[in-house]
C-alpha cells in the first residue's frame, strides 16, 4: 500500500476534470433547453404587463447573453457561490442545505439497511438452496425486484396509512403538535418508517442475488474443497474465506449506490410527501429555476465521483489483486 | 421450534397493532358551536415564493398570504367587494376620488400602528417596484393619494377607472408596513427578513415554515376584528395530489387543498365525516384558434368547428359530469355582466359539413379536407379534451394532431410562439370583466390573446366601459362585447368550471358556508372553528393529553420491536449452536 498516495491523487484530479466538465455541460443543457423562467415566474397572464416582466428578467440577469452567464456563473462557483434561487429568493447553497439532510435520513437508512438485510438473506439462501425456505424468498425477492418503487410505496401507504393508520403518509413531522427534544427524534422516526420500508424493499433484491450468487460460486472453489478436506470447521471455512470472498461483489453495488444517495428517491419524497432533494430536483426543473437546478446538479455530480472514489479506495483494501495503475 | 417462533412474532404484531389505534381519538356529532381552539391543518399543493405578497405572482402563497396580511377591501366567496382594513368606503360621482374610511384599533404584528400612511406606502411602492396589481389598478392612472386623517385614505385618480375597487379588492394589493419596507430600495432583495418573516396586520402570524414540508400559523390575539377561533393553522406542503389525496384520507389533514383527480370524487362523497362542496366560479375551459393559422382565419371554419364539437361531452368525459355546459361567451359565473342571449352555436355536426362543403373545403382521397394541430399541456382533463376534440373534427373531415407538452415548453411554443392551431386554457375571469380584455385583445406575450384577434369596436367598448361608473351603463357595453363574440368566435368555451372544497366535517364556518358567508374574504380561515374546541364563556383548554398518547404508544411499539429482534436473534444462536453440535456431515446447501 505505500504507493498508494500517488493513485489517490491521479484519482482525485481525475475526479476534479470530471466535475468541471460536468458543471459546463450542465450549463449550456440547462440554459439552452426549451422554456423561459421568467414566463413561469411571471405566472397567471392577466399580470403579464411587460413592465413587470422586463424588471423580472433584469433583476435575475437573464437579459445577458449566455456565454456571459457562465462566466459569471464559474466566477461566483470559484467563490464558493452557488447563485441565488429564483423560486425561493434565497441562496442556492441554503435551499440545498435546508433539504439535504432530510433526503440523506432517508438513503442512508434504506441504503444500510438493504444491504445488511439483503446480504444476510443471501447468504442465508445459500446455505439452505432449494429448501422451501429459499424457494419462497427467491420468489419474494423477483416480486420485488419487479415492482416500480411508486406501486410499492402506494401499496404501503394504503395498507400501513389509510388502512390500519399505523404510520404516518406525508411529511417528516407530526402536524398538529409540534414535539421536541426525544420526541422530535421519534417522530422523525415515525415518520421515516414507511418512506425508508419502501426504498429499503426496493433495493433488497439487488443484494440478496448478487450475494446469493456470488457465495454458491464461493462453494465451488476448489480451496473450500481442500479446506474441508483438511477437516476445518465449516463455519470457520464460511466466516473466515467464503464471506470474506463473496462480500466483494455486494460491496461494489453498495457504492455504485451510493453515489445516487442526493438524488435517487425523488419518487419516493414525491410520494411520501418528504421534503428532500429529489422533489426539489423535480420542482426546480418545472419551474425552470437555472440556479437551483445547477446547483442540485453539481452536489449530486460530486457524491457520484466521490462514492466512485471511495469504492475504488475500499476495493483496494478488500481485494488484494486489485493492481494500482 | 420454528413454529413457535412464528407464533410469538404474529402475538407481537398484534399487540402492538391493537395498540396504536388507541392513540387516535375523533370527535363527531352535533356540537354548538363557534368554539375556541384546535389545529386546522391544510394539505397544501405548493410553496408559497415569498412572504411580499405583492411582488410576484404567487398562487401557491396567496392562501396563505391572504391569512397574514389585509387588503384594503377583499372580495367574498361570491366575488362581492366587502370591508377588510377600510370599513366604508365613497366614490365621488365623476368617479375620480375614492375616500377609504380605515379601522383604527389594527396594529401589525410586531406591535405597530397602523394608519393611512402604510395604505398610501404600498400603492406608492406597486407602481415604484412595478408590483404584481400594476396593471389591474392602473396605478399610473393614479393621480395622488391623500391622508387627510390617520384613518382616513383619498385616491384621486386621472380618469375614472370603473374596475378599480373589485381590482383593489383582489391580487397584489396587501396592504404593507411601511416600517419595515420604508427604506428598502428593492422590495425582492433577497436578504430582506421579511420575506421569509411578514409582518401582516390579519387574523393569523407565521409561526414557522419549515421548508419543503409545512407552515404552521398562530392565532393572532390582537386582530382588530377579534381573536379568530382556531389555535393554529397547519399548511402541510404536498405537492402531489394522489399522495394529497391519502394523507387526507388517512386523517392526517382537514382541508384538501387539491383539485382531486375527478375519478376520486363519488369516493370522497361517500367516506364518513367528509364533506364534498361544489360551487361554480368564474373560471371556464376554453379553446383559442390560432387566426393567424389558415383556415382559423375563416369565421366559416371556426363556426363550423364550433358545431362539430359536443360541449356536453367534453363535461361528461373529460370532467366526470362535474362542470357545467358553456353556453356563453364569458363567464356566468360574474352574473351582472353576463349575457344570456349571446349563445355559443348549437352541437350540429351535419350543419357543419354543409358550412364546410359551401365554403369550398373540399375532401380529400383519405377524406380529411385539412389538417390541424391541437397543442396543450400535460393533465388528463386537457389530455381527455384533445381525444375528444380529434374525434368529432374527424367526422366533419378535418384531422387533428394532438401534440402534449410541459407546462413551460407550452408557454414557449404557444404563449410566446405560434406553433399550434387551436390549444385549451382555462383561468380565472373575474373579479371583473374588464378582466377578460386582457383575453380577447392585445397581442401575445403582452396580452393573453391567443388567437390574435383583432377587433376596433371590441377594443374600443372596453376601453369605454372603463371608464363608466354606473354599472347598468357599463353592462350594456360588455354584453354588446359578449355578442360580437359570439359571431366572431375567436374563442369556443367549453366548460364552466366548478371549485371542490373537501374538508372534515368536524370544521365548520368556512368562508363559503352559511355562517360566515359574506362576512369574511374568500381565503379567509377567521370564522372556522372546531368542534373538538372549548365552548367561548370557558378559557381554552390547554394542550389535548392525546397527542403525547401517540408519543408513548410509538415508543412502547419500538421497544416492543427491539424486544422481538432480540429474541428472535437468541433463537438463531440457539439454533445455530445446535446445528454445529449436531453436525454430521455436508448441509445439503453446499454442493460438493
Amino acid at each position: 500500500m505505500n504507493n498508494l498516495t500517488p493513485y489517490i491523487i491521479r484519482r482525485g484530479i481525475q475526479t476534479i476534470l470530471t466535475i468541471f466538465l460536468i458543471i459546463i455541460l450542465n450549463f449550456f443543457i440547462i440554459n439552452l433547453a426549451p422554456g423561459d423562467p421568467i414566463r413561469v415566474i411571471a405566472g397567471e397572464f392577466a399580470f403579464s404587463n411587460p413592465e413587470y416582466v422586463e424588471a423580472l428578467r433584469k433583476r435575475w440577469g437573464l437579459d445577458k447573453p449566455v456565454s456571459e452567464r457562465l462566466f459569471i456563473y464559474l466566477n461566483n462557483l470559484l467563490h464558493g457561490d452557488m447563485g441565488f434561487s429564483f423560486r425561493y429568493m434565497q441562496p442556492v447553497a441554503e435551499v440545498i442545505g435546508e433539504r439535504i439532510l432530510a433526503t440523506l435520513l432517508l438513503t442512508f437508512t434504506s441504503l444500510i439497511l438493504a444491504f445488511i438485510i439483503g446480504v444476510s438473506l443471501g447468504v442465508y439462501s445459500a446455505r439452505r438452496i432449494g429448501k422451501p425456505v429459499d424457494l419462497a424468498l427467491s420468489f419474494t425477492m423477483l416480486l420485488l425486484y419487479s415492482m416500480p418503487v411508486f406501486w410499492l410505496g402506494i401499496l404501503l401507504i394504503l395498507f400501513f396509512g389509510v388502512h390500519l393508520r399505523l404510520f404516518p403518509i406525508a411529511g417528516m413531522f407530526s402536524s398538529r403538535v409540534s414535539y421536541t427534544g426525544i420526541f422530535l427524534v421519534a417522530d422523525v422516526l415515525w415518520h421515516m418508517f414507511l418512506p425508508v420500508s419502501t426504498l429499503t424493499l426496493a433495493q433488497l433484491p439487488i443484494y440478496y442475488k448478487i450475494t446469493k450468487a456470488s457465495v454458491i460460486e464461493q462453494f465451488n472453489e476448489d480451496y473450500v474443497r481442500t479446506f474441508k478436506a483438511y477437516g476445518l470447521n465449516r463455519e470457520v471455512i464460511f466466516k473466515k474465506y467464503i464471506l470474506r470472498n463473496a462480500i466483494l461483489p455486494p460491496i461494489t453495488i453498495f457504492g455504485l449506490q451510493l453515489g445516487f444517495v442526493l438524488s435517487g428517491a425523488a419518487l419516493v419524497e414525491i410520494i411520501f410527501g418528504w421534503p428532500g432533494m429529489g422533489r426539489l430536483l423535480l420542482d426546480a426543473a418545472f419551474y425552470r429555476d437555472y440556479p437551483l437546478l445547477m446547483g442540485l446538479y453539481l452536489v449530486t455530480a460530486v457524491s457520484v465521483a466521490l462514492a466512485n472514489l471511495l469504492t475504488d479506495l475500499t476495493y483496494v483494501f478488500l481485494d488484494p489483486r486489485v493492481k494500482l495503475r | 421450534m420454528n413454529k413457535r417462533r412464528i407464533i410469538s412474532l404474529v402475538l407481537l404484531l398484534l399487540i402492538s397493532l391493537t395498540l396504536v389505534p388507541t392513540a387516535y381519538k375523533k370527535v363527531s356529532g352535533e356540537v354548538e358551536g363557534p368554539r375556541l381552539g384546535g389545529t386546522l391543518v391544510i394539505a397544501h399543493w405548493g410553496e408559497p415564493l415569498s412572504f411580499n405578497p405583492d411582488a410576484q405572482v404567487d398562487d401557491a402563497g396567496y392562501a396563505i398570504h391572504s391569512l397574514i396580511f389585509n387588503k384594503l377591501v377583499t372580495l367574498d366567496v361570491d366575488y362581492n367587494v366587502i370591508p377588510d382594513l377600510a370599513y366604508k368606503w365613497e366614490v365621488s360621482s365623476d368617479g375620480l376620488v375614492y375616500t377609504f374610511y380605515l379601522y383604527d384599533n389594527v396594529t401589525w404584528h410586531d406591535g405597530e400602528k397602523f394608519t393611512a400612511k402604510d395604505v398610501k406606502f404600498t400603492l406608492e411602492a406597486i407602481k415604484k417596484f412595478k408590483g404584481v396589481a400594476y396593471e389591474d389598478i392602473k396605478v399610473e392612472n393614479i393621480d395622488r393619494i391623500e391622508t387627510p386623517s390617520d384613518y382616513v385614505v383619498k385616491i384621486y385618480l386621472k380618469e375614472p377607472y370603473a374596475p378599480f375597487i373589485q381590482f383593489l379588492a383582489w391580487y397584489g394589493t396587501f396592504i404593507l408596513p411601511e416600517h419595515i419596507y420604508g427604506n428598502v430600495t428593492d422590495w425582492l432583495d433577497p436578504n430582506l427578513p421579511a420575506l421569509q418573516e411578514p409582518v401582516g396586520t390579519g387574523p393569523f402570524k407565521l409561526q414557522e415554515w419549515v421548508k419543503g414540508d409545512h407552515i404552521t400559523l398562530v392565532a393572532n390575539e390582537n386582530f382588530f376584528r377579534g381573536r379568530p377561533y382556531l389555535d393554529k393553522i397547519v399548511f402541510k406542503i404536498i405537492p402531489d395530489a394522489t399522495a394529497a389525496l391519502q394523507s387526507f384520507l388517512a386523517g392526517e389533514a382537514d382541508v384538501l387543498g387539491h383539485r382531486p383527480p375527478l375519478t376520486e370524487i363519488p369516493k370522497l362523497q361517500e367516506t364518513p365525516g367528509v364533506i364534498v362542496q361544489m360551487e361554480p366560479v368564474p373560471s371556464r375551459w376554453y379553446m383559442c384558434f390560432n387566426m393567424r393559422h389558415k383556415p382559423l382565419d375563416d369565421v366559416r371554419v371556426r363556426k363550423a368547428i364550433a358545431m362539430a364539437i359536443n360541449r356536453s361531452e367534453i363535461v361528461e368525459k373529460a370532467e366526470n359530469g362535474y362542470g357545467e355546459v358553456a353556453e356563453g361567451t364569458y363567464t356566468p359565473a360574474i352574473a351582472w355582466a353576463y349575457n344570456p342571449n349571446a349563445k355559443l352555436p348549437e352541437y350540429n355536426p351535419d350543419e357543419a359539413n354543409r358550412i364546410l362543403n359551401e365554403a369550398g373545403y373540399a375532401r380529400g382521397e383519405d377524406g380529411f379536407r385539412f389538417k390541424l394541430t391541437y397543442v396543450s399541456w400535460q393533465g388528463p382533463e386537457e389530455e381527455a379534451m384533445g381525444q375528444i376534440i380529434k374525434e368529432s373534427l374527424k367526422k366533419i373531415g378535418i384531422d387533428v394532431e394532438i401534440k402534449i407538452l410541459e407546462f413551460s415548453l407550452w408557454l414557449e411554443k404557444v404563449y410566446k410562439g405560434d406553433e399550434f392551431d387551436f390549444t385549451v386554457v382555462d383561468g380565472f375571469q373575474g373579479p371583473d370583466p374588464a378582466n377578460l380584455r386582457f383575453r380577447v385583445t392585445g397581442e401575445t406575450p403582452q396580452s393573453l390573446n391567443l388567437a390574435h384577434y383583432k377587433n376596433e369596436e371590441v377594443e374600443k367598448l372596453f376601453e369605454e366601459a372603463e371608464k363608466i361608473a354606473d354599472t347598468a351603463e357599463r353592462q350594456k357595453l360588455y354584453w354588446r362585447i359578449q355578442e360580437i363574440l359570439a359571431e366572431d368566435l375567436p374563442y369556443l368555451p367549453l366548460v364552466e368550471l366548478i371549485v371542490f372544497r373537501i374538508y372534515k366535517s368536524e370544521f365548520h364556518g368556512f368562508p363559503w358556508e352559511e355562517e360566515a358567508r359574506g362576512k369574511v374574504g374568500y381565503n379567509d380561515y377567521r370564522l372556522v372553528w372546531w368542534e373538538g374546541g372549548t365552548p367561548i364563556e370557558k378559557p381554552a383548554a390547554t394542550k389535548p393529553i392525546t397527542d403525547y398518547t401517540t408519543a408513548i404508544v410509538f415508543v412502547l411499539v419500538i421497544v416492543v420491536v427491539v424486544a422481538a429482534l432480540f429474541y428472535v436473534r437468541k433463537r438463531e444462536k440457539a439454533v445455530v449452536e445446535e446445528e454445529v453440535a449436531e453436525e454430521t456431515g455436508i448441509e445439503e446447501g453446499e454442493v460438493e
